[in-house]
């Protein structure tokens, strides 16, 4: 039960709702749909996707969605025409992605060439050449045509030869090949290039490890006519004959390449295929010394489950053996799930593991739990969650919810005759409000939980990303234990991660610009979690360059999405990284840089009721605030009276109350009124004459409620009272009746009423024309 | 043998018996009865007052909380165009499921249970649209005309125009 697993099952999760909705999508776009938000929804899932599986070390995945995202960055462009046959393209490759995802999670190994000849479509696509010209009879075989020899997979192909009998090799190459003889497929991407590295420095650390032969492949090569002045057309073959060599070892050389680079290695010599499917014993054996603190972590949960032991290895060892030998429960033989024990641990080598070690001397390679990909079947009696459906959570509290109402009206019943008359009762009644406020109480709780199953993503997210940028970035958490509403932690995630993303990528500078600008080396982004009212504040905040105002109202400009002759304010020009389709990313990179990121956070954001500011200081920093309400079933609100109605207004929208006879108002050739507050007009509405209610109330002991809609506007609502401030739980009038304009929903009183929860951003879209009328 | 062709014929009839007959909740507007297929009617109770929505038809007297969901309640008094009821504590809202939604219609009275023959069901004289719209046809109970609610139109055009 490692924390890994927990993450990889959520990532799993997340795909299968993505995928989803990429079918979604592509059942409208095959329908004559072909707008660009649909492309931009299919761009940014197949994104997510591959962000993940990146993180996972899912390696297939993350090359196919790669390549799949570029033609989908070529469509979008309009450099690839959105043809049927790329739509056809297209949804076969949702259907190899989802194979990969599937593969992933079941611990399976796809074929190593499994996708390639759609990716060479792609590449063709992308190159400008008709999707039918070599797509549609040679069967998914680009080996023969040079033209589109130019896909990492085709080299990959070509490895499989060597590999066939063993299949793990491509995703999860085995822990510990035998002695002896590697065979290595080394192809650079063109970002390797792009940062600096050179393939000479890795061949002579690989040589400083044993005796090496290498063999460049040229045969990618393009003619003139195709050739990029940047790509990337060479790859190298290496022979690596050293006796006593983990294959850990080898990929240690290629650790700061990794992600920008196609690395196969392959044990040759009479066992590998053997060492492939190992007994569960052995995985203690080729455990090295640098893995231990990952395990360490990976070990946490294991302990405190089990309570203290002094050999977990002595009983944990067993125990996966049982596991496997069971073989009921899932039904990969031990080798596949080998495979995933290797993938598991692989993408923890990252060097700057800085977790604090538990007290417990955990010796090597504690049980990792062979399936990960049942959640249900946690290993042990030690389980002591259970998973629900939200489904039902949420039902239990609507039945609290209307509980807690009828305890209410009961209790109002009692007056003082009954009270004098009947004792008991009345105690049973206390006791009853009592455990009622217990039990909704405790019913919230199931629903929050502390941001750390978010939080704890991160630190992972932040090492990887310096390993890939090459920066130094320390990150800092604080509030991890501030508790929000589940849905709104489901929906965090994403977003939390682009930004982190953003900061690392395109916020922390490198060492040499941080030192020369007088900054320590290392980066710090900060990620605090703190509530504020009825609201979660989630700060990012980064001590990098901040944003460059200039390059981004530029690419604003480039791309059209401020016109030319408008002059927007900083503050706007920092709101612009979250339009859609804006990066100022110079070269697209496997992290970020392709537009998609921070449009995903602000719809995100929006989805949940939340809000996103950006406040960046040139040289200092950037700081990027989200806002976001503590559940998404209870909503804070100031309970108001209209014309004899109860209604209720959001507390998050509202500025002030101001008493009507005090307020300063002003007369429009409209009839209509305006307010003066501190030197701005803001509209006024009369709630009353806007809902065609009669009114009977005497306008100078009416009270004006300021309110702040959507972007900042204003907009002041005329109520005949105000009742007092209550939480309450939304309901749907959509559910039996339709629409209501200017109302956002129902809402259940203490005596059992409904009131109506006033659409703030409703009236003052509304406003314009129904007032002029 | 013998028996169980008795039985088998006996069990058809009282399945056709069924199936030709139709069981209705009746009640009183004014003067008048209608009715309502039984099998649409989820809950009777009595008018407690509701909330008002702005901007609607006469006829949508508000939303009511039927156990933690909001029912909108029709008029139907109004909706046949003969002035808002006046409610009062005996008055009735019928709560009835009218495709995948819930609604109330708020009545005078409700009187009895009817149980009448589908043949029995005439056609609503043509003449009155609102009376071709409104009503899916007439049964005759104790030689008093009961009107068969057509439940879809009355929900439906709730809605101010413009």
């Amino acid at each position: 039960m490692s924390e890994l697993d927990d993450f990889k099952a959520t990532y799993f999760d997340e795909c299968t709702e993505l995928l989803t909705e990429l079918e979604e999508q592509f059942a409208a776009i095959e329908a004559g749909e072909r707008d660009a938000e649909r492309l931009n929804a299919v761009f940014r899932a197949i994104h997510s996707i591959k962000g993940g599986a990146g993180a996972f070390g899912f390696t297939g995945l993350v090359g196919f969605a790669h390549a799949y995202e570029t033609l989908l960055d070529h469509v979008r462009d309009g450099r690839v025409e959105m043809s049927d046959d790329v739509v056809a393209l297209s949804i076969r490759a949702n259907d190899i992605v989802a194979d990969y995802v599937n593969a992933a999670r079941s611990g399976d190994t796809l074929p190593p060439d499994y996708g390639a000849h759609e990716k060479s479509r792609f590449d063709a696509l992308c190159r400008g050449e008709a999707v039918d010209a070599e797509a549609g009879e040679d069967g998914g075989e680009p080996m023969d045509d040079f033209d589109i020899d130019f896909t990492p997979v085709r080299v990959e192909l070509e490895a499989a030869e060597g590999a066939a009998e063993e299949d793990d090799a491509f995703e999860a190459p085995p822990f510990a090949a035998p002695a002896g003889h590697w065979e290595l497929r080394f192809t650079p991407h063109q970002a390797l290039y792009a940062r600096a590295n050179d393939p000479l420095l890795l061949f002579r650390e690989l040589a400083a490890l044993g005796e090496i032969t290498v063999r460049p492949v040229i045969s990618d090569i393009p003619g003139l006519a195709d050739f990029e002045p940047f790509g990337v057309y060479c790859s190298w073959e290496i022979t690596l004959v050293a006796p006593s060599l983990t294959e850990a070892q080898i990929r240690e050389v290629f650790e700061f390449v990794e992600g920008d680079c196609d690395i196969v290695i392959t044990g040759l010599g009479a066992s590998a295929p053997a060492a492939a499917a190992p007994d569960p014993a052995d995985v203690e054996e080729p455990e090295p010394a640098v893995r231990t603190p990952d395990f360490l972590a990976l070990a946490e949960d294991e302990i405190e489950t089990r309570g203290t032991s002094t050999s977990p290895a002595a009983e944990t060892v067993p125990q996966a053996d049982a596991e496997l030998a069971s073989g009921d429960s899932f039904s990969t033989p031990p080798a596949p799930s080998f495979a995933e024990l290797a993938e598991t641990i692989k993408p923890v080598q990252a060097p700057v593991a800085v977790r604090p070690a538990p007290e417990a001397v955990v010796p090597a390679a504690p049980a990792i739990p062979p399936s990960s990909n049942d959640d249900g079947e946690r290993r042990g009696g030690g389980v002591q969650s259970i998973r629900v459906d939200l489904d039902k959570v949420d039902r239990v509290v609507n039945m609290v919810g209307e509980l807690v109402i009828t305890q209410s009206m009961l209790t109002q019943q009692m007056d003082e005759t009954l009270r004098a008359r009947y004792t008991e009762l009345v105690r049973g009644l206390e006791v009853l409000a009592q455990t009622t406020r217990g039990l909704q109480d405790s019913v919230m709780a199931i629903r929050a939980q502390p941001v750390k199953s978010v939080f704890s993503r991160m630190p992972r997210l932040v090492r990887e990303l310096a390993t890939k940028t090459g920066k130094k970035i320390k990150l800092e958490t604080i509030g991890e234990n501030t508790e929000i509403d589940k849905t709104v932690i489901e929906q965090l995630s994403d977003p939390l991660t682009h930004m982190i993303r953003n900061s690392a990528d395109h916020g922390i500078e490198t060492p040499e610009k941080r030192l020369a600008a007088g900054k320590p080396d290392t980066g710090t982004i900060r990620l605090s979690a703190e509530q504020a009212g009825g609201n979660i504040l989630i700060v990012i905040e980064d001590d990098g360059a901040g944003i460059n105002r200039e390059k981004v109202l530029q690419v604003a400009r480039d791309k059209g999405i401020v016109a030319p002759d408008i002059q927007p304010t900083d503050e706007q020009i920092d709101q612009l990284i979250f339009a859609p389709g804006f990066s100022t990313a110079e070269a697209v990179s496997d992290i970020s840089g392709r537009g998609v990121g921070m449009d995903v956070v602000l719809s995100n954001i929006k989805k949940i009721g939340g809000s996103v500011h950006v406040r960046s200081r040139p040289g200092r920093g950037t700081r990027m605030t989200l806002r976001l309400p503590l559940t998404l079933a209870v909503l804070d609100v100031m309970l108001v009276r209209v014309s004899g109605s109860p209604y209720v207004v959001p507390l998050s929208s509202i500025v002030e109350t101001i008493q009507c006879s005090r307020a300063p108002f002003e007369r429009v050739p409209s009839g209509g009124r305006v307010l003066q507050v501190r030197g701005e007009y803001v509209q006024v509405i009369d709630l009353a004459q806007r809902f065609a209610l009669p009114t009977e109330a005497d306008p100078d002991s009416q009270m004006l409620v300021l309110c702040e809609a959507e972007g900042g506007s204003k907009v002041a609502i005329i109520v005949d009272d105000i009742i007092g401030q209550q939480q309450v739980v939304i309901k749907s009038l959509e559910e039996n009746y339709e629409r209501v304009e200017g109302i956002a929903g129902g809402t259940i009183l203490g005596d059992g009423n409904v009131a109506l929860i006033v659409d703030v951003q409703g009236l003052k879209t509304t406003l314009h024309h129904k007032n002029a009328a | 043998m013998e028996v169980l062709g008795l039985r088998d014929d006996v069990t058809d009839r009282a399945a056709m018996v069924a199936q030709n007959t139709l069981q209705l909740i009746a009640f009183s507007i004014g003067e008048q009865t209608y009715g309502v297929e039984i099998t649409t009617v989820r809950e009777i109770r009595a008018w407690n007052g509701a909330t008002p929505l702005p901007n609607t038809r006469e006829y949508v007297r508000g939303v009511i909380n039927l156990r933690g969901t909001i029912v909108p309640i029709f008029d139907l008094r109004a909706r046949f165009g003969d002035g808002q009821t006046s409610p009062t504590k005996n008055h009735v809202v019928v709560v009835m499921s009218v495709g995948d939604k819930w609604v109330g219609i708020l009545v005078d009275a409700v009187s009895d249970i009817l149980t009448v023959s589908r043949d029995d069901i005439h056609a609503v004289p043509e003449g009155n649209s609102i009376d071709t719209e409104l009503l899916n046809g007439i049964v005759t109970h104790d030689g008093r005309m009961v009107g068969l609610i057509d439940l879809y139109s009355i929900v439906s055009g709730a809605k101010l125009d413009g």
